[in-house]
């Protein structure tokens, strides 16, 4: 098991998290707002459309991360005004979110750029890494910490942010009480729908960046249905984490690492379609183990 | 949004039509041109057989979703529960000896107990262990689909075509043709159709589902058994999954190639349609209907001009966004 | 002197509904000022409208003699009006010091200053007589805890004018005395106290002066000490109080339902139900007498079957259905009105007909074996309504067009038409107009003449006191007395329903 996980391995891994664990804390803050947010999915695959196509038409990896959040934001205003002034029924829009954004982004490939099922270019700008110099004496750290994006450690700041702006700031007790009992929130003068609009409106920020990390991050690429349940998975995450952001990008941790040790035990000669389904059965797994805890 | 004696799909769908057109336009396309091409894609007489036979198996996949939605339960799983049934489909054929008409049923029965299985599997992981059947149903579809991959790439392999697929059915288990395109799997079709809506209108079961989706405490306090009723839901929605996935092994397909039930995405049309109609079943059949024909004509329209057939399913998505919106007001103004 | 709070010509109408009908209503400075009424008869929404929680159709506000106008609840409370709900407002998981500085939190830096928010919770409890413990979570508390809490959160608001919805009816009378005892406090130093109730004793003991509404009016208003109950009831609904049913003579029969050491736990909290043992025969009513929140919703949820009981026995008609589940207690002979008819009770969009026919509708006339005979389902439906004078347009209207009064008697319909040989009925006439009170009580007393065993859980005293052969008080998980109904008293039950424990906060 010694070579099982090295530090390329967890390097690999943390990287390839990112974008879930953004759309974790999205789906996390969302869920601690009472907005049940299952579009991360379709949120995600914008992000990435709108990151590549940005990157591809200005030549810079900062447009697409602008442009990438930026559609993430406006994408999100579907489900920020359909559940809470519409009141509509938030899985449907999720559901009809996800199949919109698989939907308008493979159409918008053929006019826009010319292809079918993959766009992939070497004029797309990809994400520069951020070398850690001050590491460079200490091999097994530099190979851990330095190379990874900086949305990676914007990211992983976020969690920390969210965690202490929510348990700690005048902001974070509105929000958990909006959540939890909208009405009494209401009645001591808090805007219920204008917390809601903004925290799904700020997931949508989010998940476009994981879009962007996505299709920007390692390649630059995008294709029809990139995200392959990803925001699935960080659907999966908020549930295990029940809303905490903190937990949920545990959970999230826990995802990749199953999906390194797929990676590598594919690396060994087992076959993908095997090793890929690893961080499904994992977080199925976990949780059905989990009952007691969430269901207390 | 609220016209008296319209159902409320009709508004949403003009809405997303036009906001369709309006996309087409914006990318360059003729929107009266592309909606015109779907039309004759779907309904020209020459056509109308291929759009029936892309209905048969979109409408089976319809009720894969409407027949738990009507209690108010999600099953997402319909891809996972597709794969199963359509595999068991296209191995009992190779593996038992049986004459050409039992081979079939014996087939497509096994196909249903592996769909259904599958499906039960979904339902027990919100039964037993409180894992919400959205999540448990959709998270079960990556393993099967991926367990169906590796079997037909290795070892179920037709080493003869160098394809990751199984071997051709023998021809006395495939569907006899009715017509040029259609199959018998048509009938077979009809037949769920027949059941699902007898089913719904009929029988105490059916009674006590649709209570179940209009207020689940309410039918628990009048003796229904919730968890036992989940289960059964789901078991029949996976049964006709497998259902499908036989009819496109044995009528079409003659054998299970990896993805290929999977490719035209019938499961999440079928999704769609069936919220559009909140799982009530003849209005489920006709979304499922309409969605085949905006389908079809799709793949006609990417033929004749040069709008990308996708936008059959920005249009879907964007009938079931309206809707959501619309139903929401009409709850708030109650 | 300027009324701390007055409001004049107050009209506000829902669709046909005219609600409030030209409502005058002044309040001075350190008063305890009554707003009674039957149900229906406005008090809520004149509560709503003078809170900001909606803008009434004509008709002026006034605070301390200036003219205002209340947009929303956040302008009533900067205008110092607090308002504690019959229904608490709270933040479950959150500590006591979150619930009441919520909104309006103290900072430092960007963040909550958390010793400043329990410092001032602890100095406003102290004030006033509330005692309570900053840093509990709120979920764990008792309700008469958790109105405290509700209490605080408009005092540290600056509330100098506090509207108080029936806040009785989740109290035990030591709590009730303690609350008053807070009132006398705050009136004492100034501030007013709008008390909107319906219970007479209250009314005679706290108030300064009472307001009488009915039928969205002001029906009189006077000082306490110049006026009498039966004067203030005349008010209230415009005739004396009508009698109760008569009981009949014959003496119970054989036991139908039978408890035994039954056991209902909850994770993290003292069990609901704590060894509950009684039975109810044919031919007799038993009333659970207690305060909401005694463990009388676990004992029913177990008696119906909708939750498993974790210890002892529960027997319907001679079956043992102690491990059964909803179906397995109908099945045995039980019907059950339960108490929250619009969540529980039926389903809104549903039509009457299929509401009518749940709990029964595996067996004739409904059922023919799988089958269901939809023509048989109207039909009883149309019989039920025309027996039970349900107003609706037709059986295949939905439940949700439906009034509160005549959805309970939807309910009651159903579940009475199967003639069970057990009924339970859980508040059966909360949130029901006079109208429909007269006559659920009415079938109650002819089930009892049927010879059926009927169990009535109620928070109402009186209802209790006015319908049971036995009444049985409930205390914390107990049954801790029983006494005949006919020499019961709403006293001696009342301090049975404390649980003849001393005056303990």
């Amino acid at each position: 098991m010694s070579g099982l996980v090295s530090p390329f391995l967890v390097h690999t891994a943390m990287q390839s998290v990112t974008p879930i664990l953004l759309a974790a804390l999205a789906g996390a803050l969302c869920g601690q707002a009472g907005v049940f947010n299952i579009a991360l999915e379709g949120q995600m695959l914008v992000g990435a459309f709108a990151g590549v196509a940005a990157s591809f038409l200005a030549h810079s990896a900062l447009a697409g991360v602008a442009v990438g959040a930026t559609a993430g934001l406006l994408f999100a205003l579907i489900l920020a005004y359909g559940a809470t002034v519409l009141r509509g029924d938030a899985i449907v829009i999720g559901i009809g979110m996800n199949l919109l954004a698989s939907g308008l982004t493979s159409y918008l490939l053929r006019p826009l750029f010319g292809v079918t099922g993959t766009f992939d270019d070497p004029r797309i700008v990809g994400l520069p890494v951020l070398t850690i110099r001050a590491l460079s004496g200490m091999p097994y750290l530099a190979a851990l910490f330095s190379g990874l994006t900086a949305i990676t450690w914007i990211a992983w700041g976020l969690v920390a942010a969210a965690t202490v702006a929510l348990f700690r700031t005048p902001i974070g007790l509105r929000l958990r009480g909006v959540g939890e009992a909208p009405e009494a929130a209401a009645a001591l003068g808090v805007d219920v729908r204008r917390y809601r609009v903004a925290t799904v409106l700020f997931g949508g920020v989010l998940t476009g960046l994981a879009g962007v990390q996505l299709a920007l991050g390692t390649i630059t690429v995008f294709s029809d249905d990139m995200t392959a349940g990803r925001g699935w998975i960080a659907v999966v995450a908020v549930l295990l984490g029940r809303s905490h952001p903190l937990h949920a990008a545990l959970a999230c941790l826990l995802f990749g690492f199953a999906d390194a040790v797929g990676l590598q035990l594919q690396g060994r000669g087992l076959p993908s379609q095997l090793t890929d389904i690893a961080p499904y059965v994992v977080t199925l797994a976990a949780l059905v183990l989990s009952r007691r805890r969430r269901m207390a | 949004m609220t016209w008296p004696g319209v159902p409320p799909a009709v508004p949403a769908i003009l809405l997303a039509l036009l906001l369709g057109a309006a996309l087409v336009a914006a990318t360059g396309g003729d929107p009266l041109d592309a909606y015109g091409q779907i039309v004759v894609g779907a309904l020209a007489w020459e056509n109308l057989t291929n759009t029936l036979n892309w209905a048969v198996p979109l409408v089976g996949m319809t009720l894969v979703a409407a027949i738990p939605l009507r209690g108010g339960m999600v099953n997402l799983g319909g891809d996972g529960q597709l794969v199963a049934g359509g595999l068991v489909a296209a191995l009992v054929p190779l593996w038992l000896p049986a004459p050409g008409w039992v081979l079939i049923l014996l087939a497509t029965a096994l196909a249903m107990l592996a769909g259904g299985l599958v499906a039960a599997l979904a339902g027990l992981g919100e039964v037993r262990f409180g894992v919400p059947l959205l999540i448990s149903s959709l998270l079960l579809n990556y393993p099967v689909a991926g367990l169906a991959s590796w079997l037909v790439g290795f070892p179920l392999r037709d080493r003869s075509s160098g394809l990751p697929q199984t071997v051709m059915i023998p021809a006395a288990a495939q569907l006899p043709p009715l017509g040029d395109v259609l199959n018998m799997g048509a009938f077979a079709m009809l037949a769920v159709v027949l059941c699902v809506v007898f089913f719904d209108r009929a029988t105490v079961a059916g009674y006590e589902l649709r209570m179940r989706g209009l207020n689940a405490r309410f039918a628990a306090y009048g003796g229904v058994r919730l968890g036992r009723q989940a289960l059964a839901a789901m078991a029949a929605s996976g049964a006709v999954a497998g259902i499908v996935g036989a009819l496109l092994v044995l009528g079409s397909q003659y054998r299970f190639t990896d993805g290929a039930l999977l490719s035209p995405a019938y499961t999440w049309s079928g999704l769609m349609a069936a919220l559009l109609a909140e799982g009530e079943p003849v209005g489920s059949i006709a979304a499922g209907m309409f969605f085949a024909a905006l389908q079809t004509g799709g793949f006609a329209m990417e033929r004749e001009t040069s709008v990308p057939r996708e936008l059959s399913m920005v249009l879907q998505a964007l009938v079931i966004l309206l809707l959501a919106a619309r139903h929401g007001l009409a709850r708030r103004r109650a | 002197m300027v009324p701390a709070l007055e409001v004049r010509g107050i009209v506000k109408r829902y669709g046909g509904l005219l609600a409030n009908d030209g409502i005058d209503l002044a309040v001075a400075a350190g008063e305890v000022h009554a707003v009674m009424g039957e149900n229906g008869a406005g008090k809520t929404t004149l509560m709503s409208i003078l809170y900001g929680l909606q803008p009434p159709d004509a008709g002026e506000m006034f605070r301390d003699g200036r003219w205002v106008r209340f947009r929303s609840s956040a302008d009533a409370i900067a205008a110092g009006l607090g308002m504690v709900h019959q229904a608490f407002r709270l933040f479950g998981s959150l500590t006591v010091w979150e619930n009441v500085v919520y909104g309006r939190e103290p900072r430092r830096g960007g963040f909550i200053d958390r010793r400043a928010a329990r410092e001032a919770v602890a100095a406003l409890a102290v004030r006033y007589g509330l005692a309570v413990a900053p840093d509990a979570v709120v979920d764990r508390l008792s309700v008469g805890v958790r109105q405290r809490v509700e209490i605080l959160k408009t005092l540290y608001r600056r509330a100098r004018v506090l509207i108080l919805d029936e806040p009785t009816a989740v109290l035990t009378p030591p709590e009730r005395e303690a609350l008053f005892a807070v009132l006398r406090a705050l009136v004492a130093d100034g501030s007013s106290v709008l008390f909107v109730t319906h219970k007479l004793d209250e009314v005679m003991a706290i108030s300064d002066r009472v307001t009488v509404l009915r039928d969205g009016r002001v029906a009189a208003h006077m000082a306490t000490r110049e006026t009498s109950p039966r004067e203030i009831v005349r008010a209230m609904i415009g005739r004396s109080l009508p009698p109760p049913p008569p009981r009949t003579g014959e003496p119970p029969g054989e036991v139908r339902l039978e408890v035994r050491d039954l056991f209902v736990r909850a994770p993290g909290r003292p069990p609901p139900v704590a060894g509950v043992s009684f039975a109810v025969r044919a031919g007799e009513i038993v009333g659970i007498a207690g305060v909401a929140g005694n463990g009388q919703t676990e004992l029913v949820e177990a008696l119906a079957g909708l939750r498993r009981p974790d210890g002892g026995r529960v027997a319907v008609n001679g079956r043992d259905v102690t491990a059964a589940d909803a179906a397995g207690h109908r099945a045995a002979g039980l019907a059950y009105v339960p108490e929250d008819r619009a969540a529980v009770g039926t389903a809104r969009a549903a039509s009457a007909a299929e509401n009518l026919a749940l709990g029964f509708h595996r067996a004739p006339p409904i059922a023919r074996g799988r089958l269901l005979d939809r023509a048989a389902m109207r039909a009883w439906a149309r019989q039920l309504i025309a027996r039970f004078d349900i107003r609706i347009a037709g059986e295949r209207s939905p439940a949700g067009t439906l009034s509160g009064g005549n959805l309970q008697k939807l309910v009651v319909a159903r579940e009475l038409a199967h003639a069970a040989p057990v009924l339970i009925a859980e508040q059966p006439t909360r949130g029901v107009d006079v109208g429909a009170i007269a006559t659920i009580h009415a079938q109650l007393a002819a089930e009892r003449a049927a010879r059926r065993a009927v169990l009535v859980v109620s928070a109402e005293l009186s209802e209790i006191l006015a319908l049971s052969d036995r009444v049985l008080a409930m205390f914390e998980g107990r049954i801790i007395a029983e006494c005949d109904g006919a020499a019961a008293d709403e006293e001696g039950i009342g301090a049975l329903m404390a649980g003849r424990r001393a005056e303990a906060a």
